[in-house]
């Protein structure tokens, strides 16, 4: 069954089309050039741009179902996408959790086409988007791989860290999840105070690449001790901006005040000599954070694996286009004797509406159409 | 006794109500707070009702300093308690010669006390010990036939808003004193120390619940709640503590979507349902930013907001203020594991 599947969760405008889980086309429009200069995500920018690319991201991505290559042909230029529309049999759309105002977009968008070409609807989380992109295939139908239920499955992104028993299609139990930050929202908020721009988490990456990823400062392993499966973040945070502020400052608390200016770069501004230099200090510091973060995560996902039983994970979220944590995950796995899936290509990590398409081909064959297309509404904190 | 519906026309009830007052009638009248009962307050009363500033000064002493702060406060449900010029009757006043004064925010009264020319009574309708009435209709079933006679005129409303009594403030003695809380509570500013995030819950906790929450004060009015404070300090802690006193329990940081909303009360039709909505300022830059936030939207009375990274919210102060009732939370590190919360109404 071929669908359009829709995704405006976030700050990407994405469109794609599906066949079962193989992607015939798939269009991201991102934003993360406008977002690069603000430092994150901005709602107001996130809607405009949403609302002036959708109709653009979504005949792009019909135009080229049809076709096997990416290159299409420049007479196809001619070949409007709405007129690919009577191949497609269902919508897909993500109805959250994310941003209520970029939500809404592609939710109008959907229901628009719905109407217009008399189209079943789908109504996807977001999040089984995220788990479902470890088994996307290409148009090819590659890579294959079977479905071995179950799965302990964990999303790790910038909106989101949860620990999920993926049964069976479409069977899920959250078993665990954050209770402040998300592992990439905190790598984001460092970076943005160590005035490395947005998103931080590459950037990161990469300095504590140069540095071997050797955890020199040894911040604390947040919720560790605790028995549920459950992260925070913040406590770990605190650490991190405490440990900087007061090294950089002698002392700890006339500095801590004013260092944030409003702009939310502390060091960005601030004098020279307190600015951790683009030297080893700084790498330092963001390999020791990260194998923080990156350490608490597996540790956690090992208590996960001792809890359930299962040694088979299946990752999702953009946190695992991280090379240092698929490596960290690989030897966990190893370790037990398990496997695990990562996003099969590497524009599954983020978002992406390919991955929506595949999870609602599954809707598709249980016949989970949307009943009352005016009733759907976006959840911006939808749970799975 | 005669009942008067306010809806139908004012210039005739305001007349009617005159009318009896100047008789020395006894007039069951609504108010920006409940059903208030209204005597000529030179004849008698416990509290009364004013027009102005200037009735006010007629009757009481009010000093430069009161006045400063009483016009930040009234009109409003606030009974002042001043020392008394003895104008009114002494039956009035307290055993210290003090009396107790409200200028309301509600037109009819206001324009009755002006065109009585005099202050009136301003004691809520009910017996003693028991609840304020909202409706002319629960009034009338509490009393009994004697009592019934004794009233001259009632002036129905129909439904009040259900706004609690006001809230008395005794400024005769050097330290302002509450004697009796109605739904707006003088937190003025308090200082708190947390060891834990735990006692961060429970400060916003006990926090909420000094505010009120529900029912009364954001009934009238969207209740805001800015935080400010550095990274890690504990805001978005605060902020679960809040939403777990409403029983939300699944909040988590907004930052990376900006804001989320959360359903709280039990009502089933979706428009009706308040909501709590937790925005995170970190990410936003500049006032054109705020413009497709939709946060008009979101000033609703019954809804809670939360802003972290309040700081940036001074954009918008102005909008917040005009349509809200604003608690500032100012998180500081005092140390690693210790946090000072201020918290200014």
């Amino acid at each position: 069954m071929k669908i359009l599947a829709i995704d405006t969760s976030c700050d990407e405008t994405a469109a794609a089309v599906v066949d079962g889980r193989r992607v015939l086309s798939n269009v991201i429009y991102s934003q993360v050039l406008i977002h690069k200069k603000w430092g994150g995500v901005v709602p107001s920018l996130a809607k405009r741009a949403h609302e002036e690319r959708i109709d653009f991201v979504v005949d792009e991505a019909l135009r080229h179902s049809g076709k096997r290559t990416k290159f299409a042909h420049p007479e196809s230029l001619l070949d409007s996408g709405q007129a690919r529309m009577t191949t497609i049999q269902a919508i897909a759309i993500t109805q959250g959790p994310g941003l209520a105002v970029a939500l809404e977009v592609g939710i109008k968008k959907a229901k628009e086409l719905a109407k217009k070409y008399n189209k079943r609807l789908i109504a996807v989380n977001h999040l089984e988007g995220h788990i479902y992109s470890a088994f996307v295939q290409n148009s090819q139908g590659n890579p294959k791989i079977n479905f071995k239920f179950p799965y302990l499955a964990l999303i790790i992104s910038g909106g989101h860290t949860e620990f999920v028993k993926f049964n069976d299609h479409l069977k899920y139990n959250v078993i665990g999840s954050t209770l402040d930050d998300a592992a990439g929202e905190a790598l984001d908020k460092v970076a943005k105070l160590l005035g490395l721009g947005y998103p931080g988490g590459p950037v990161i990456e990469r300095l504590a690449r140069d540095v071997h990823n050797k955890d020199f400062y040894i911040f604390p392993r947040p919720m560790l001790k605790s028995n549920d499966l459950n992260f925070s973040f913040s406590g770990l945070k605190t650490s991190f901006y405490y440990f900087v502020t007061r090294r950089h400052s002698g002392k700890a608390e006339g500095r801590v005040q004013n260092l944030h200016n409003d702009s939310g770069v502390a060091f960005a501004e601030s004098d020279s000599a307190t600015l951790p230099r683009m030297t080893d200090d700084l790498r330092r510091l963001c390999s020791s954070f990260q194998e923080a973060v990156f350490d608490t995560i597996i540790k956690k996902t090992e208590k996960a694996m001792r809890q359930t039983g299962i040694n088979r994970l299946v990752i999702g979220g953009g946190v695992i286009a991280n090379l240092r944590l698929r490596q960290l995950f690989r030897k966990l796995v190893d370790r037990h004797r398990g496997e695990v899936l990562f996003p099969t290509y590497k524009y599954l990590t983020g978002d992406n509406a390919a991955m929506i398409g595949a999870a609602a081909s599954y809707k598709a064959e249980k016949e989970l159409f949307v009943k009352d297309i005016d009733e759907l509404d976006r959840i911006p904190r939808l749970n799975l | 006794m005669k009942i008067l519906k306010i809806s139908h026309n004012h210039n005739k009830v305001i007349n009617s109500t005159l009318k009896t007052l100047k008789l020395g009638g006894l007039v069951v009248f609504p108010s920006d707070t409940v059903y208030g009962l209204l005597v000529d307050a030179t004849n008698e009363a416990i509290s009364v009702f004013v027009s102005d500033f200037e009735m006010m000064k007629d009757i009481v002493l009010v000093g430069t300093i009161h006045e400063l702060s009483l016009r930040s406060l009234l009109p409003g449900p606030f009974t002042v308690v001043l020392n008394s010029k003895h104008r009114t009757d002494r039956l009035l006043e307290s055993e210290k010669g003090t009396l107790g004064v409200r200028i309301p925010m509600y037109r009819h009264i206001k324009v009755l006390v002006k065109r009585f020319g005099k202050p009136v009574t301003a004691t809520s309708a009910n017996l003693s010990n028991n609840p304020p009435h909202y409706s002319v209709k629960t009034l009338l079933s509490k009393l009994s036939g004697s009592k019934k006679k004794l009233i001259d005129l009632i002036v129905d409303a129909g439904k009040l808003p259900r706004n609690k009594p006001s809230t008395v403030i005794d400024l005769t003695q050097s330290e302002v004193k509450i004697l009796r809380k109605g739904s707006f509570n003088f937190l003025r500013k308090e200082k708190f120390i947390s060891k834990s995030p735990e006692e961060t819950k429970k400060i916003a906790k006990d926090i909420l619940k000094n505010v009120g929450t529900g029912r009364d004060l954001s009934v009238i009015k969207p209740l805001i709640f800015i935080i400010e404070g550095e990274l890690g300090v504990g805001k978005t802690i605060f902020v679960k503590g809040l939403g777990e006193t409403l029983g939300i329990k699944n909040i988590i940081s907004p930052t990376f979507v900006i804001y989320y909303e959360y359903g709280i009360g039990k009502s089933k039709v979706k428009s009706q349902k308040s909501k709590f909505i937790h925005l995170d300022l970190y990410n936003i830059e500049e006032r054109e930013e705020f413009k497709d936030l939709g946060i008009e939207r979101l000033l609703k009375p019954g809804n809670i907001l939360c802003f972290e990274w309040g700081e940036k919210a001074r954009e918008i102060i102005e909008l917040l203020k005009s349509k809200g009732k604003i608690v500032y939370v100012k998180m500081r590190y005092l140390s690693e594991k210790k946090r000072e919360v201020i918290i200014k109404n």
